[in-house]
């Protein structure tokens, strides 16, 4: 993957060029605001969503840290204390686990603990996700250990467009949020979009609805979203029409769209490319069970990666991870059940 | 400086004997023995100088800034009806007694607030004072910790960070022997923890834990060579852990510990060891000298009587306020999990 972001001719961008907008944006918008992680200064960041921040801003707010996630957390939080607005890159969302400790216990505790005295403007983001051959440490989807952890708010968006705006909210929100980008997406043709030319910001907790059905929900985010949404087309040839809802942010999560949804096709499949076992998939489910239960013509299904790492060669990969063929298949049988 | 030793020996004290009372629960974490640390480290500071105190420094919360006046409402330090009140878990606390014990701290007092993951406020600290000097600032930052947290890696990475940056932290140890029921030399392979100083090319400073004059000349040097500009330091205070790690520990501790290393490690009492100093000095005189006696006394045998009596009137009105502060409303468990609207 290059580290070079070229802007496509069309004026259309990507992914990677909308989260970098983002942050040059904020960075102007905001003089308060660091930038810090690993080789995102001189290097313009493993996937180059930093390039040029360095050059524009300076060193003072363009940190190039050591291999020290867990100290990049750390000082980000001692920067929010000092009143500044922290955006924390993980070079892969993979390594946020040697920050766990700062991120659970310091950093998401923090306003809880001083009965709001002290906000946390940190917005920890990275790539993730799989289907790109990464292996163990460069796959990771761990969006679940953070959802269950009280205080953070956690974000995943599908489009440039999501990217853009979800990132700079996040840089405004006042609380530390953890931010996956899927990497796959960064440099993907098939994704680019126009982006507006004015300022604007999308706001946490209201999904988007893909595409329209009233035969089946598929439930998503991420890149697993597109997934869903060829999962439809095909289903669409035989006769099944899906309606596709990326929630764009798991906490706090757009109930209301979910059960709006279900309320009109009876039927749900939850699809997350993280392990099943405590996944998200299983909490949206859960949240369904508990509320909208009568809605509900078939019992609730989950396409998730097996209760496995991420291996690395494609057969092994592809395996394990949800795909077009399970959710169609997953989406016959609850239209059958 | 005597008087303030005398203050966080007597809040040690009257802790214990609060909760022996049965007016007190929780868990005490005493400082008995360590005091010279606490006082000799913050006594020089700055008002607006920051610190991260741990478990076994709660004197250090109303400690810090004290020197300009003990009522000073100007004060940048918690009051004593505060720390009590975080102490009893009463809604009066900076916390509003949300999480335990030390777990308090304060922007507007400057003091970081603490986690149970020991050494985990030394990248805070960092990361704080990297914002000061952007701020144009000045301040430097007293981060508190014991032997046993220098093997934590969040130690070697928030200092080797504040190493290559230069920031004004200064990492006091308060090596009191024993992390819990380890000795040191089952957590630190050299016979000084200051050892570990060397590898991040900044002083590795060692103090007399038991001179609080000791621990001022150190921490001091520590502070200028932090607020000049030259970057962390390391302050090594040799001392000995009095009782046990925390009160539920304090019999086990008498027989995990050898007899004869308790009373050498309790032998040099801060406060005969301050006392003197000033007579040697000439700055008390043998009379003044011979009025309080608290040193070498534990909990149950030291009494009011050998304390002067400002402090003990102090320690009282904390005492007051906390018992009468009300609890907080239980709804506020759910509370101030997330900012709400900018």
């Amino acid at each position: 993957m290059s580290a070079v972001a070229t802007p496509p001719a069309t004026g259309k961008k990507n992914y990677v060029t909308a989260i970098k907008e983002a942050l040059f944006e904020e960075m102007e918008r905001n003089p308060d605001m660091i930038c810090q992680g690993e080789d995102i200064g001189i290097l313009g960041g493993a996937f180059g969503a930093t390039e040029g921040l360095l050059a524009k801003y300076g060193s003072s707010r363009v940190i190039d840290m050591p291999i020290s996630e867990a100290c990049i957390v750390g000082s980000a939080t001692g920067l929010a204390l000092g009143g500044k607005t922290v955006m924390a890159e993980m070079q892969f969302i993979d390594f946020i686990s040697c920050g766990f400790d700062q991120i659970v216990n310091m950093l998401a505790t923090y306003h809880y603990r001083t009965a709001g005295e002290v906000n946390m403007p940190v917005v920890i983001r990275g790539p993730a996700g799989a289907y790109g051959g990464g292996a163990l440490y460069h796959s990771q989807m761990n969006e679940a250990w953070f959802c269950n952890s009280p205080g953070l708010k956690v974000i995943c968006p599908s489009t440039p467009y999501d990217a853009k705006g979800l990132l700079k909210g996040a840089l405004r929100d006042g609380n530390p949020c953890i931010f996956f980008e899927i990497k796959e997406l960064y440099r993907k043709r098939e994704v680019e979009e126009l982006l507006p030319e004015e300022d604007y910001v999308i706001p946490f907790g209201k999904a988007a609805v893909r595409r329209e059905g009233n035969h089946i929900t598929l439930v998503s985010y991420g890149q697993n979203v597109y997934h869903c949404l060829q999962a439809a087309s095909e289903l669409e040839k035989l006769g099944v029409n899906a309606e596709v809802i990326d929630i764009r942010t798991l906490v706090p999560l757009d109930e209301d769209t979910i059960f709006a949804s279900i309320a009109k096709t009876s039927h749900l499949i939850v699809v997350n490319e993280a392990p099943m076992t405590c996944g998200f998939a299983g909490e949206i489910i859960a949240r369904v069970a508990e509320k909208a239960f009568e809605y509900l013509d078939a019992a609730p299904m989950r396409i998730t990666r097996l209760d496995t790492p991420v291996p690395w060669v494609k057969p092994l990969e592809l395996f394990v991870l949800p795909s077009i063929e399970k959710i169609v298949q997953a989406a016959l049988k609850s239209i059958k059940y | 400086m005597f008087k303030q030793v005398y203050l966080a020996r007597y809040f040690d004290v009257r802790l214990i004997k609060e909760k022996r009372r049965g007016r007190l629960k929780g868990t005490l974490y005493s400082s008995h023995n360590q005091e010279a640390i606490l006082v000799g480290a913050l006594f020089g500071l700055q008002s607006n100088d920051w610190i991260s105190p741990i478990h076994r420094d709660m004197p250090a919360f109303f400690l810090k800034d004290l020197r300009k006046g003990w009522q000073r409402e100007d004060r940048i330090g918690m009051s004593i009806e505060e720390v009590c009140a975080q102490v009893w878990g009463k809604v009066d606390s900076p916390g509003r007694a949300r999480d335990n014990w030390s777990h308090i701290g304060s922007r507007s007092k400057h003091i970081i607030h603490s986690t149970s993951m020991l050494a985990g406020t030394i990248p805070v600290a960092a990361g704080l004072m990297y914002a000061d000097r952007l701020n144009g600032g000045d301040a430097v930052c007293l981060t508190f910790n014991g032997e046993g947290s220098t093997a934590q890696g969040i130690f070697h990475e928030a200092i080797n960070f504040a190493a290559v940056h230069r920031l004004p932290v200064v990492t006091i140890i308060e090596n009191n022997q024993w992390a819990y029921g380890t000795p040191v030399d089952l957590g630190c392979p050299t016979p000084d923890v200051a050892d570990r100083a060397k590898g991040y090319g900044i002083p590795g400073f060692i103090a007399d834990g038991q001179d609080v004059f000791d621990v001022y000349d150190k921490v001091t040097a520590a502070v200028e060579h932090a607020r000049s500009g030259k970057g962390p330091s390391i302050v090594e205070c040799k001392t000995f852990r009095a009782y046990g790690h925390g009160d539920h520990d304090d019999d086990r501790a008498n027989k995990y510990r050898p007899q004869e290393e308790i009373e050498a490690g309790r032998a040099r009492d801060p406060i005969g060891v301050c006392r003197q100093t000033l007579l040697s000095l000439g700055y008390l005189t043998s009379a003044d000298a011979e009025t309080y006696h608290a040193e070498g006394k534990n909990a149950t045998e030291a009494t009011n009587e050998d304390f002067p009596p400002e402090v003990v009137e102090y320690l009282n009105a904390g005492i007051e306020f906390a018992l009468q502060s009300p609890l907080p409303n239980a709804e506020e468990g759910a509370m101030w999990v997330f900012k709400e609207k900018n």
